[in-house]
């Protein structure tokens, strides 16, 4: 399939009164066209950082790009000026916020607010610009589009903003739409009509989406492949079933282990024991190391490279070397494992072996 | 089963009362939570869920109905001194880690705030080694207590504020959304956390949540709510098996899970309120489907769904 964004070899710092923080440290992705990629990882893993990057979002006075493209249609955007950058801002990739409490504007009527990429990035008159904006609120579910134009956004619930906040991202049909947490702040009811919107949508104007998450639910239910970051680096990256059902990475599998699941009774919830890495000094060898049950030796002195699992799943883990010990991942995976044919643990009859 | 720690009778808790703009938040719920469980209480937004909680612990004063305490109603005149004594028993867990600490106090004086209230500690010294002792508990340590709230992360926040509410002994802990603001590796933490404290205290918690599997996961027995009543309450492992009022079934329906087969064929169902056809004077209340099971419905639906169950 078609790349339409390539991430290469990123490496970005923040400067700080503390020093220097190596939020994102070779971060390597491609997005293909019509697909969703899910980013998932804890709060300073660097998944919203990478996103605002591409976005180009991020302050310019403390932050630094230190090596690394991002290719966007062939062209470096990291190396854009701003007045270029502002012309495929909003236009090209576009980016659904967290909050859609602070993400509108609460002095301006919401007609106003979708209207305006329109009037910014084509050149059409407002009255054009109007009826599209009622057209893009019809397509977002809204009732009444009409009506509700002059309205500000405190008029409108939560999920009603979240909708807003979706037609102006696709006021002018992107090619990338970067989603961050678009749904964390809705209830389950909501959410699932947001992530429903979103599928619908893709459909119709073939966006790809990158979507950012800690629900790994929702990530179950939208993505087509999934990159995990962990210490401001991509961990594992592979399609939706191979890092749900034969996920590599120590990391990975903490973070499955941590959900509750509905049908089972554990008597204690796996926690994955300490705390993320400080990046002002990221640790040498695997970040995950110091945290992980299964660490060994190497991992605290060597970087791991990326191991290929299969034509579409990498993790970079020591644990794939063929010189590493077989180990056995929890249990709760040792179950996921025993539905995907591609694993070790398989017990289906399509005979699949390792 | 265990005694009643307390009981919830017809509980109503109207805002803007008799004016137009009025809101129902709580509409005349009851149940009871006995000693030493966790009551988990689920619903989207807007629903009353955290209202209930607040009317419980008399953050509002109840505009009808009573919460019974111990045999005590919360909501009687009280004299100061019954109140302080009621306040110690009962104590909550925000859901904002962020907003429901003082900035500019030390975390000792956060903590601490309690036991000067209400006079438990001695001199200086006692004061320290107690919050000492609770921030061990929630797994922090002796240096924390001289700094100030926002040198933690959201985490330590929770656990601070799980300290403070356990620094006056409390017997029964409202936790309105504690975990919502957290990552999901930190919400298994806190989680584990909380459970830990139960067994070691015999706490009685009411766990108000819109995070379906974490609810089930620490709860013993359930309830749902819908625009200020109370739809459904059974036992957690029941209430996910055979859900029976239609809107938990959407409720449930609705759950993603990390599960890409399962979330392939996953079906979300809609509740529209209209389906019920009530006729009037049809009488809606809770009642008993199978034992410890019941359903906001009326007399008809409940023969429809006693038949299907005895059928299953």
């Amino acid at each position: 399939m078609e790349k339409i964004l390539e991430v290469k070899d990123l490496e970005l710092s923040f400067h700080t009164f503390a020093g220097e923080v190596k939020a994102i440290r070779g971060v390597n992705f491609d997005l293909l066209k019509g697909e969703t990629l899910a980013i998932v990882g804890e709060s300073g893993s660097g998944k919203s950082v990478t996103t605002k990057s591409i976005m180009r979002l991020l302050p310019e006075h403390s932050s630094e790009f230190k090596n690394g493209q991002i290719l966007f249609n062939g062209k470096d955007l990291t190396k854009l000026t701003d007045r270029e950058m502002q012309k495929i801002r909003g236009k090209d990739i576009s980016m659904i916020f967290q909050d859609p409490m602070t993400s509108l504007n609460p002095t301006m009527p919401i007609g106003k607010q979708i209207m305006e990429p329109i009037l910014k990035h084509r050149n059409v008159s407002k009255s054009v610009a109007h009826k599209e904006a009622v057209d893009l609120l019809r397509l977002v579910g809204m009732p009444k589009p009409e009506a509700r134009m002059k309205q500000y956004p405190h008029q409108f619930s939560g999920g009603q903003r979240q909708r807003i906040v979706i037609a102006i991202a696709l006021a002018c049909n992107p090619q990338v739409l970067i989603a961050d947490e678009p749904t964390t702040a809705l209830d389950v009811t909501i959410q699932a009509q947001i992530l429903e919107l979103m599928k619908d949508l893709q459909k119709k104007i073939n966006t790809s989406i990158i979507f950012i998450t800690h629900d790994l639910g929702v990530v179950a239910n939208v993505a087509d492949r999934v990159a995990v970051m962990y210490g401001g680096k991509i961990v594992e990256i592979g399609t939706v079933d191979e890092i749900f059902y034969n996920p590599q990475h120590p990391y990975t599998w903490g973070l499955l282990s941590s959900m509750p699941s509905l049908d089972t009774a554990e008597e204690k919830l796996y926690a994955i024991p300490g705390t993320p890495p400080d990046l002002l000094s990221p640790p040498k060898g695997d970040a995950f190391a110091l945290r992980s049950d299964y660490a060994m030796k190497i991992d605290l002195e060597e970087v791991p490279p990326f191991f290929k699992v299969s034509d579409t799943h990498y993790a970079a883990t020591w644990l794939l070397h063929p010189d590493a010990p077989q180990v056995d991942p929890p249990l709760a995976i040792r179950e996921r494992m025993k539905k995907y044919p591609g694993s070790r643990y398989y017990e289906g009859t399509e005979g699949g072996t390792y | 089963m265990a005694e009643k720690l307390l009981e919830i009778k017809n509980l109503k808790q109207y805002f803007n009362q008799g004016k137009p703009n009025e809101v129902r938040a709580v509409d005349d719920i009851s149940f009871d939570i006995y000693k030493g469980e966790t009551l988990g209480l689920v619903g989207e937004s807007g629903c009353g869920k955290s209202t209930t909680g607040r009317t419980i612990i008399r953050l509002y004063d109840a505009t009808d109905g009573q919460v019974i305490y111990d045999g005590v109603n919360v909501h009687d005149k009280k004299s100061k001194k019954d109140l302080k004594e009621f306040n110690r028993k009962m104590q909550m867990i925000f859901q904002d880690p962020y907003a429901s600490l003082n900035p500019r106090m030390k975390v000792l004086d956060i903590i601490a705030e309690g036991l000067d209230i209400h006079g438990l500690v001695k001199n200086p010294k006692e004061r320290k080694e107690k919050v000492v002792e609770l921030l061990e508990t929630v797994g922090l340590n002796r240096e924390h207590a001289d700094r100030y709230a926002h040198e933690f992360s959201g985490g330590q926040r929770q656990r601070l504020g799980i300290a403070r509410a356990l620094a006056v002994n409390p017997e029964f802990i409202i936790a309105d959304e504690p975990i919502s603001a957290l990552d999901v590796s930190i919400q298994a933490q806190v989680v584990n956390l909380l459970k830990e404290l139960q067994e070691e205290k015999g706490l009685t918690y009411l766990f108000i949540a819109h995070d379906l599997s974490m609810v089930k996961y620490i709860s013993d027995r359930i309830g749902v709510m819908y625009f200020g009543k109370l739809v459904e309450l059974a036992t957690a492992e029941e209430l996910y098996a055979n859900p029976m009022h239609p809107y938990t079934q959407s409720l449930l329906s609705a759950i993603p899970l990390p599960d890409p087969d399962y979330e392939r064929t996953r079906v979300r169902k809609s509740y529209d309120p209209a389906n019920h056809n009530y006729q009037d004077g049809e009488e809606i209340a809770m009642r008993e489907v199978t034992p410890g099971h019941f359903v906001y419905c009326s007399e008809k639906e409940l023969e429809s769904l006693r038949a299907i169950s005895s059928s299953k």
